[in-house]
């Protein structure tokens, strides 16, 4: 059997602004509050179209969970990591918060959680895999913008959505190949 | 036997100690005291408050003041090491003539580089990581490296020229170290610019420009302090046998700032062409942006401009060789400053509303350092005041001549 590979697709069309995804996040991974404590985000676009006809998009997103990893290349102590199933995560025992992963992550995915005294990121709620359970982000949007699965199991229904759509990848000249597909 | 060598060992300790009457150094070890007090006041309360209390950098701008500072002493101290390493090991006579000040020099200003990046990195302890899960691939790993190899050459060479009675051995061994020490040295200063050429996100610095500017701005850097040094430790009239030793450091010096222009010109060129990418908005955040006084004022004005003019009119003035030598340190740490955070400017994504990223109208992030931030870059150079010159008062640093 092939292994896992786990990715998410997202349709930012649907995304309501509603932040329940942030919140779900804040709770299941016990994000203290602080301006640069946040696994993820939902930007609001710039308007397109002049008035009257504008329109108003928005950007849920996080760890791009790359395969090719800057993160991990610099970091001195591995504490930076891939899963078997190409999660990047964070040994938090070895992190020296040299904080040369933040600089080199063109996502900015990357802060400092000063109660576990290293770099926290998002991990796709990897805590959850035992259970089988979806990250919270995934299970808690109302409208299911994210759809989790593994990108190597053609039957998985991330998989079906990558196959039957046209989707991009954010900063593809960094080359990073974000394993977060968005449906255009 | 063992009571011999420990009496032996007393006495070549004893014999090391003098008292330096003459050496005004007494103000410089208050000055020391007086900054390691106030930046140890500043160590403990980083310790009791936490970095990230304590620090004014941010998720985007994690990078601030005290990398900058501690690039501005361990970038010093291997441009003091490579001007070593021409006098021990290229026969360089003129700098052979100053090899003891040279070697000390290089050795405390490294310390100090050392207490920065100590105060900069959240859990130093756990860099035995660094040790037993090492990531080869990483720069910070080799920098470690390094720069920890570069201290032991130094201590090496510490040991070789203080030893009495040396041998045409202990020369020979002086010269292996000494080029060691200038070969170890650029690769570290090198490796600094690629621990920041490695960072994918930061197009500000990919290239071999800063591997290049740093080496060569760090020669420089020691060639001024070498001449500040000396011009103090001589209140002004050097020995008549030291004299083209400065006038060769100020050539050194000078030649050092042309190189640094050349590179200069060619980077902000350059990246005003990669519009409009991040390489684009770190320039302008230099030329007319936050930075911009930094640069032009910090960077050109004392980097460059004054001191060359000083020394192109110095006509072996050693007074005015020493006085470029003091403006291009000043200026040089605005140059490290600018360095480290022009590139951590543009942000990674865009200010917009619910991204988390804050941004001025011109899009670049913020970074101002803290107190405390100021305060630790304070404590090294009390940690380098207090140990250099109290090395110049109980130490003789006077090269004897090799012949
Ligand atoms: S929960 Fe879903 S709809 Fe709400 S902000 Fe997050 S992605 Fe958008
Ligand atoms: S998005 Fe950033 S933190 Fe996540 S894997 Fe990529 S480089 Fe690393
Ligand atoms: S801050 Fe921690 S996780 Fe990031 S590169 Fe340094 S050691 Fe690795």
């Amino acid at each position: 059997m092939a292994t896992k590979k786990f990715g998410i697709v997202l349709d930012a069309k649907k995304c309501l602004n509603c932040k329940a995804c942030t919140v779900a996040c804040k709770f299941e991974n016990t994000i203290h509050p602080g301006e640069d404590d946040y696994r993820i985000w939902v930007t609001e676009l710039e308007l397109k179209g002049t008035y009257p006809n504008i329109s108003q998009e928005y950007q849920p997103s996080q760890c791009q969970h790359c395969e090719n990893t800057p993160c991990a290349s610099v970091c001195p102590t591995k504490a930076t990591y891939k899963s078997p199933e190409g999660v990047v995560l964070i040994d938090y025992d070895k992190c020296i918060l040299c904080k040369a992963c933040m600089t080199a992550c063109p996502y900015d995915a990357r802060y400092e959680n000063v109660h576990l005294h290293a770099i926290d990121k998002c991990t796709f709620c990897y805590q959850r895999q035992p259970e089988g359970r979806e990250p919270a982000c995934v299970e808690t949007c109302p409208t299911r913008v994210r759809v989790f699965g593994d990108l190597n199991d053609p039957e998985s229904e991330a998989s079906k959505l990558l196959a039957r759509n046209h989707t991009y990848q954010l900063k593809p000249e960094r080359n990073t190949r974000p394993r977060l597909h968005y449906i255009k | 036997m063992a009571a011999h060598t420990e009496n032996h060992g007393k006495s070549f300790l004893k014999s090391l100690i003098v008292n330096n009457k003459d050496i005004p150094a007494m103000p410089f070890i208050i000055l020391g005291l007086i900054l390691c007090a106030v930046g140890g006041f500043a160590v403990i309360s980083v310790f009791v408050k936490g970095h990230h209390e304590a620090y004014g950098v941010t998720r985007q701008v994690p990078w601030g003041l005290l990398i900058s500072s501690y690039a501005y002493f361990v970038i010093i101290s291997t441009g003091i090491a490579f001007i070593g390493g021409l006098g021990h090991a290229f026969g360089y006579e003129k700098y052979a003539k100053i090899s003891k000040r040279i070697v000390v020099l290089a050795t405390i200003v490294l310390l100090a580089g050392f207490t920065q990046i100590l105060m900069e990195i959240g859990n130093p302890l756990r860099m035995v990581y660094m040790m037993i899960s090492p990531n080869f691939k990483a720069p910070i790993f080799w920098m470690g490296m390094f720069y920890g190899i570069e201290l032991v050459i130094l201590a090496f060479e510490l040991y070789l020229i203080f030893k009495p009675n040396q041998t045409e051995a202990d020369h020979k061994l002086a010269a292996v170290a000494g080029f060691l020490a200038l070969l170890v040295g650029v690769l570290a200063t090198s490796n600094l610019g690629y621990v920041f050429g490695s960072l994918n996100a930061r197009e500000w610095y990919h290239g071999i420009y800063f591997s290049t500017f740093l080496v060569v701005s760090g020669v420089t850097a020691g060639a001024a302090l070498l001449i500040l040094v000396h011009t103090i430790v001589y209140k002004g009239s050097l020995p008549a046998e030291l004299k083209p030793s400065m006038v060769s450091l100020g050539k050194l010096m000078g030649g050092g700032i042309g190189v640094m222009m050349f590179l200069y010109l060619w980077k902000m060129l350059s990246s005003i062409f990669t519009e409009p990418g991040d390489a684009y908005m770190s320039v302008m955040s230099l030329i007319n942006g936050p930075l911009s006084f930094n640069f032009w004022i910090g960077e050109m004005l004392l980097a460059v401009i004054l001191p060359l003019a000083l020394i192109v009119t110095a006509k072996g003035s050693i007074k005015k060789l020493s006085m470029a030598g003091f403006i291009f340190l000043i200026g040089l740490f605005f140059t490290r400053f600018d360095f480290v955070v022009a590139g951590q400017l543009p942000p990674m994504r865009k200010g917009l509303a619910g991204s988390g990223v804050i941004t001025d109208v011109a899009g670049f992030a913020f970074y101002s350092p803290s107190m405390l931030e100021w305060l630790v870059y304070m404590f090294g150079f009390g940690v380098f005041f207090l140990l250099y010159f109290s090395a110049e008062k109980f130490l003789n640093l006077e090269t004897e001549s090799h012949h």
